[in-house]
């Protein structure tokens, strides 16, 4: 049983941290990075057809929670940036490819605007434009899981605002008493659209709920790529034993509009400047050597770059894929 | 389509059974022939639904493919579309077809569009069984005949059993589908017997009509428990000299509208009977096919017959005189073929 009061976790002292971890982590939050400011200087620059929903700042916990997973572990995105899906191994190509609607897309030129990526070999099985709704589509693919005999987990990546969704509260209850194999990874950025965490939830933590709910409650900070990493593993190990579902709330912010473009009169915690406070990066460089990290970032900066320019030249989809997959 | 008819025909055994248990036939025969296929459901297990459509299953098949749910049908269908995406095949039981609304966007926006949205790498191969229409008593939220919405909502296909041996078939059809499927149980039916085949492989495909009578005088498409009142009302007429063709599509998605086209081709007058309410029923798209199709050819306007623009009263008398009983039918037959 799950004690009453969600567990803080310590950041990981210095000493310990596993040197190739902490530069594979870099690896991942220095793409992520670099795809969120390119992204962002194109669509300031020229537009978008759509609503980009920027992770930028986030990437720490997008980063650290899925390097915890196995490339067959399913996992359900949220839609704040794109960092969850490369992480898992889709490539920067079918990523931007669905964002500006090319063939190379992972959706082959039907997505676009808004993110719905979908990679199955690699367990990405989506995001729910109904915020919320992977809450019980998770419960499904972990119950298959278990179904076919594998040891398979289910990760679901979800907001603070969609941690109020009826469908929060079916799922955590069933997934409970079920002991499914689910670790939920709450990014509380501390708003959704305009409201504040404060405005939706009577209590301070969403991982305060946990207890009701029998699972454990674990509070990590966001920005610390491998505190995030620690807690999710330590949640994964749990699933993947059978002993069920963990509520992970991972502190974190959003840097940006909720898409680009918002003008965020409603906010009074605006940044200014390019700082992002508590940088990820920054943080992951207390435990990477810094020609490493400045060649990671470069490695990254080129790579976000050179993939929107191959993007933005591919092919879109002839319009007969309107009348296409709708029927198996 | 007279070919897949025949295919329908008794195998070696027939058995007389009622409704519900064909249904329940038809997923035992198909849990054993696949692995994969599970239940949820409130109630399913140790209760065998409160319809007693999945008794004896918790004992057969243990309590990891047959699954009592909590209060949720929001989870029953959602987690029904994640388990279909994955690799297994779920039949979700809702209790009551109104509660599909409470599951509105894991039906409409999940089951419905997830294989198009990800251009086709995900399939959905779900099984949503919801028992429909008239019961007796049981309310306006309790009551209702939503298999229009089905039709609206492009993605899913949409079945209406209306006799024991179309149940079991269409369901091993249903489950059979790589589709997501929302399978119309009328509650009403469930203790209806009639003669079921037994051969495991008896199917009823999809997207063919069954013509329960055949006539010159007026095509009439009815669909779930309005199919034996149609044909008890074109009993009516045939002693009255006018010999009524009956359809019964079976599935409203795929639609068979060749059999209905045809059929309204020879008699040049149509009418549609169904439970659900009149106004933007299933009814409405059907005759507008109608008309759009065979305008020259028709002797008269397409009529339809369904539910007044009410909920349903709670009162069981009262009930009735909302949908379109014998008489009702008979007259309006009666009254289209005298146009
Ligand atoms: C069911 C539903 N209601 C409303 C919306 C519109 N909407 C999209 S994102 C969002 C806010 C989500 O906030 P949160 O979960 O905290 O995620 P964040 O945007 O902060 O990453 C809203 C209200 C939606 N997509 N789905
Ligand atoms: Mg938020």
């Amino acid at each position: 049983m799950a004690s009453s009061a969600p567990r803080k976790r310590a950041a990981p002292v210095k000493t310990e941290v596993d040197a190739t971890r902490a530069t594979d982590l870099y690896r991942t939050v220095a793409r992520i990075r670099a795809a969120e400011l390119v992204l962002q200087r194109h669509i300031t620059e020229h537009g978008f057809g759509g609503f980009w929903h920027p992770g930028l700042g986030q990437e720490g916990v997008q980063a650290g929670a899925v390097a915890a997973l196995r490339t067959d572990d399913y996992m359900f995105i949220a839609h704040r940036g794109l960092g969850y899906a490369l992480a898992k191994g889709m490539s920067l190509e079918s990523l931007f490819g669905d964002l500006f609607a090319r063939t190379v897309g992972s959706t082959g030129g039907k997505g676009g605007g808004t993110v719905h990526f979908v990679d199955p070999e690699r367990g990405v099985l989506g995001q729910g434009g109904a915020i919320g709704s992977s809450f019980v589509l998770g419960a499904g693919a972990a119950i298959s899981g278990q179904m076919l005999g594998t040891d398979r987990v289910c990760a679901i990546f979800f907001g603070d605002g969609a941690s109020s969704r009826g469908t929060w509260h079916e799922s955590a209850l069933q997934a409970s008493v079920w002991k499914l194999p689910i670790v939920w990874i709450c990014e509380n950025n501390g708003w959704a659209v305009s409201a504040r965490i404060s405005e939706q939830s009577p209590t301070e933590n969403i991982a305060d709920r946990a207890s009701a709910y029998g699972v454990p409650g674990v509070i990590v900070d966001g920005q610390d790529a491998i505190a995030v990493f620690d807690a999710v593993t330590e949640a994964v190990d749990r699933a993947r034993a059978g002993h069920g579902p963990t509520l992970i709330e991972a502190k974190t912010m959003r840097i940006r509009g909720h898409y680009e473009g918002d003008r965020q009169k409603y906010r009074d915690d605006l940044l200014v400047g390019d700082e992002i406070p508590r940088d990820p990066l920054g943080i992951l460089r207390e435990h990477v050597p810094a020609s490493v990290a400045d060649q990671l970032d470069d490695d990254a900066r080129h790579e976000a770059e050179s993939v929107l320019a191959t993007v933005l030249e591919a092919p879109r989809a002839d319009p007969s894929i309107i009348y296409k997959d709708v029927w198996s | 389509m007279t070919e897949q008819r025949t295919q329908e025909s008794p195998g070696d055994g027939v058995s007389t059974i009622n409704y519900a248990l064909a249904i329940n036939h038809a997923m035992a025969e198909e849990m054993r022939r696949d692995s994969r296929v599970w239940i949820l459901g409130q109630d399913v297990g140790r209760m065998g639904g409160v319809f007693g459509v999945t008794r004896g299953l918790l004992d057969e098949f243990g309590p990891l493919r047959v699954r009592d749910t909590a209060i949720n049908e929001t989870f029953i269908v959602g987690a029904a579309a994640g388990a279909a995406m994955t690799g297994t095949i779920p039949i979700a039981e809702l209790q009551f077809a109104d509660f599909m609304l409470i599951a509105g966007d894991e039906i409409f926006g999940k089951l419905a569009k997830w294989r198009y949205m990800h251009g086709g790498k995900l399939s959905l191969p779900a099984v949503v069984r919801v028992p429909t229409g008239l019961l007796g008593g049981v309310g306006a939220e309790h009551s209702q005949s939503l298999e229009v919405l089905g039709m609206h909502f492009p993605g899913v296909k949409v079945v209406l059993p209306s006799t024991p041996a179309d149940a079991k078939g269409l369901l091993k059809s249903a489950i059979r589908d790589p589709n997501p499927v929302l399978f119309f149980e009328h509650k009403g039916l469930y203790r209806v017997k009639g003669e079921v085949p037994d051969d495991p492989e008896f199917l009823v495909p999809f997207g063919v009509a069954a013509v329960r009578r055949r006539g010159d005088a007026l095509t009439v498409i009815a669909t779930g428990m309005m199919v034996d009142r149609t044909l008890a009302a074109a009993e009516v007429l045939a002693r009255e000299g006018h010999e009524v063709e009956v359809i019964d599509p079976r599935t409203l998605v795929p639609l068979d509208m060749d059999t209905i086209l045809e059929s309204v081709q020879r008699t040049g007058r149509a009418m549609i009977v169904h439970e659900a309410v009149r106004t933007a029923g299933a009814g409405a798209e059907i005759a507008s096919r109608i008309h759009e199709e065979l305008f020259f050819a028709l002797d008269a306007p397409v009529w339809r017959l369904g539910a007044s623009d009410t909920p349903i009263p709670q009162d069981p008398e009262l009930e009735q005189l909302c949908i379109p009983q014998v008489p009702g039918i008979a007259e309006a037959m009666r009254g289209l073929i005298a146009l």
